[in-house]
């Protein structure tokens, strides 16, 4: 019974850093800018499907095709913050998240279009089983925490260690101020963008090894996103990661002791629960 | 009168007229088809632009409303054997009490949380149709649900032009009366309402019931026009489209979710001919429409009729 928990959990921390990840991407872009970025799924499964194709056409290794993949995220991601979201910036939220809407239909018909409607997984050969004790993980598995770690840990150095990244603060506590101070406040939100869509297309690859991508995927991953920004509070970064460890945690042993049909409804009744105690979520401040 | 009204009036009769006449002017049965579809949105839009338009919060489940209206209806013909004209009053009414459930908790948030937790609502519905199956049939849904009127086309157009003018009187009734008045004041500014005595909860949540309501409705309606229902029709995405309908068309206007209805049944139609494109088509449309015409349609003809008319 033990065992099988602490198995459940670690195997919930696979999906969860997942949600972690796309919930980092979602809550830059929503904390700094104010967006409620929905295309973002649909975009990670975009990701997906490019490493698919590197590996496919060019043979080259899971992770080294995911390295070349990201920056080709963020330039996109840079074109789709110009083009799509500053012409609506002074106009009221809404009409960004219908922006958003519009987006993640030209992006799965894209996808659509570009990799077909097949279902597909992207094949890896990190198969091998480690067992620790009784408890057994399966390489890929741990290697995917391992990055996801990683790139939490590389975008914190950035965002407080960096000059463009004290620059994203100033812009995400005072406009104005930031605009006195020199910062070039039009720069800031495409280099939030950039790493958001990054991480966004890392989030995709993993799904695509670990599980799989098909049309509709990004949609179902982009509304879970949302989940853990609302659990962790929106715009928190700490929060996000947490968020995203508790959702895919207590989805997974959802499905493991509960139902596995009812594991989604599962993980949004523990949403809506958290909101109605604590609505600013887990780690968010208080208005 | 002054040219305005009438003006105004030439065209209301003209629209009646057009309306009335629609099945013997339309030759192909699959234009009529699609025009009950529009009506039927126009219900679920006008309640949509309820809660959307004129209180301001962007609620994210009408789909799911939709989808609690239609299943109530089809449940209880095919189940229990009741007429069509009993059923479809019931559907407000059903999808009402699971409106105060989710209006309840959910309005005690605002702006984005209030969207992303109705819309969690709506996966929560979508799911429980899905996987229900005693009840629900799942994935193969509900098949051979009656229509009313000998199961003729133009009958049951009638029938559904008479829902849509009925929800679009509700809802000017309800936006002329003292609630409609107090529901904009909670859309311009809460915390002043609240100050001044507007108890707004109250109103917010009586504002989510009628728009869910609505949206029962016209769920209604689809399962007893289309025969034949699953929870594939009730996504989140319907939900999105409900929200197109009243921006394509204008916000917080009675006529904009009537124009915006048609255009989302209508566009994606036409779009079929470009097929592997359509969906980019219709997202490129959107953000466009949003970038260069954020009123609306109706507003956006209304500015150029007036630009005209002046320079004559």
């Amino acid at each position: 019974m033990i065992t099988e928990l602490v198995q459940q959990i670690i195997n919930g921390l696979t999906v969860g850093g997942i949600y972690s990840l796309i919930a980092l991407g979602l809550t830059v872009v929503f904390g700094i800018l104010g967006i409620a970025h929905f295309a973002h799924g649909s975009f990670a499964m975009f990701g997906g499907y490019l490493i698919f194709f590197l590996l496919q056409r060019f043979g080259l290794s899971f992770f080294t095709a995911m390295v070349l993949a990201m920056p080709v995220g963020a330039v996109l991601g840079m074109l789709i913050e110009r083009l799509a979201y500053r012409p609506v910036r002074e106009a009221p939220p809404i009409n960004a998240f219908i922006i958003a809407l519009g987006l993640t239909m030209i992006i799965e018909g894209a996808n659509l279009l570009m990799f077909g409607a097949d279902q597909i997984v992207i094949p890896t050969s990190y198969h091998k089983v480690i067992n620790i004790g009784t408890l057994s993980i399966v390489e890929l598995r741990l290697y995917v925490i391992i990055t996801i770690v990683l790139l939490i840990l590389a975008m914190t150095v950035f965002i407080s260690r960096t000059n463009t990244g004290m620059a994203v603060r100033a812009v995400a506590q005072n406009r104005s101020a930031a605009i006195l101070m020199g910062i070039n406040v039009d720069r800031i939100p495409m280099v939030i963008f950039a790493i958001s869509s990054a991480l966004g297309i890392a989030a995709g690859a993993f799904v695509g090894a670990l599980f799989a991508i098909s049309p509709g995927v990004g949609e179902g991953l982009v509304i879970k996103g949302f989940a853990v920004l609302i659990l962790g509070g929106l715009g928190s970064i700490p929060g996000a990661i947490i968020g995203g460890v508790v959702l895919g945690v207590s989805e997974t042993l959802a499905a493991g002791f509960i139902s596995s049909s009812y594991k989604d409804v599962i993980a949004f009744l523990v949403m809506i629960c958290v909101m109605l105690v604590r609505p600013e979520g887990l780690l968010g401040r208080r208005q | 009168m002054n040219t305005k009204t009438l003006r105004v009036s030439a065209m209301l009769i003209a629209v009646v007229v057009v309306s009335l006449a629609l099945p013997k002017m339309v030759s192909v049965p699959y234009y009529l088809h699609l025009t009950v579809l529009a009506l039927i949105w126009v219900v679920v839009s006008e309640g949509q632009n309820l809660i959307q338009g004129y209180t301001g919060y962007v609620s994210i489940a009408q789909g799911g409303f939709m989808g609690i209206g239609a299943y109530a209806c089809a449940l209880l013909s095919v189940k229990l054997g009741l007429s069509a004209w009993l059923t479809l009053p019931l559907a407000p009414i059903i999808t009402g009490c699971f409106a105060v459930l989710v209006g309840y908790p959910s309005l005690r948030l605002r702006g984005h949380y209030f969207a992303i937790v109705t819309l969690a609502f709506n996966m929560v519905i979508y799911i429980v149709l899905f996987n229900f199956k005693s009840l629900t049939g799942g994935e193969a849904g509900v098949t051979d649900i009656p229509r009313p009127g000998h199961n003729g086309l133009p009958g049951y157009y009638y029938l559904v032009l008479a829902s849509a003018i009925t929800a679009i009187a509700f809802c000017w009734l309800l936006v002329h009366s003292r609630v409609g008045r107090n529901l904009i004041a909670i859309r311009q500014n809460e915390a002043l309402a609240d100050s001044i005595g507007i108890v707004t909860w109250r109103y917010k949540l009586f504002a989510f019931v009628a728009s869910a309501s609505l949206a029962g409705f016209g769920g209604g309606l689809y399962a007893h026009f289309m025969r034949f229902i699953n929870p594939d029709t009730f996504t989140v995405a319907q939900s999105l489209n409900a929200i197109l309908a009243v921006i394509l068309g204008g916000s917080g206007t009675l006529t904009g979710p009537v124009v915006g209805s048609f255009v989302v049944v209508f566009l994606p139609e036409y779009l079929r001919i470009a097929d592997f494109f359509r969906l980019i088509v219709y997202g490129f449309i959107l953000v466009l429409a949003t970038i260069f015409m954020p009123q609306g349609i109706v507003s956006v003809t209304e500015n150029v009729v007036r630009r005209l008319t002046k320079a004559r």
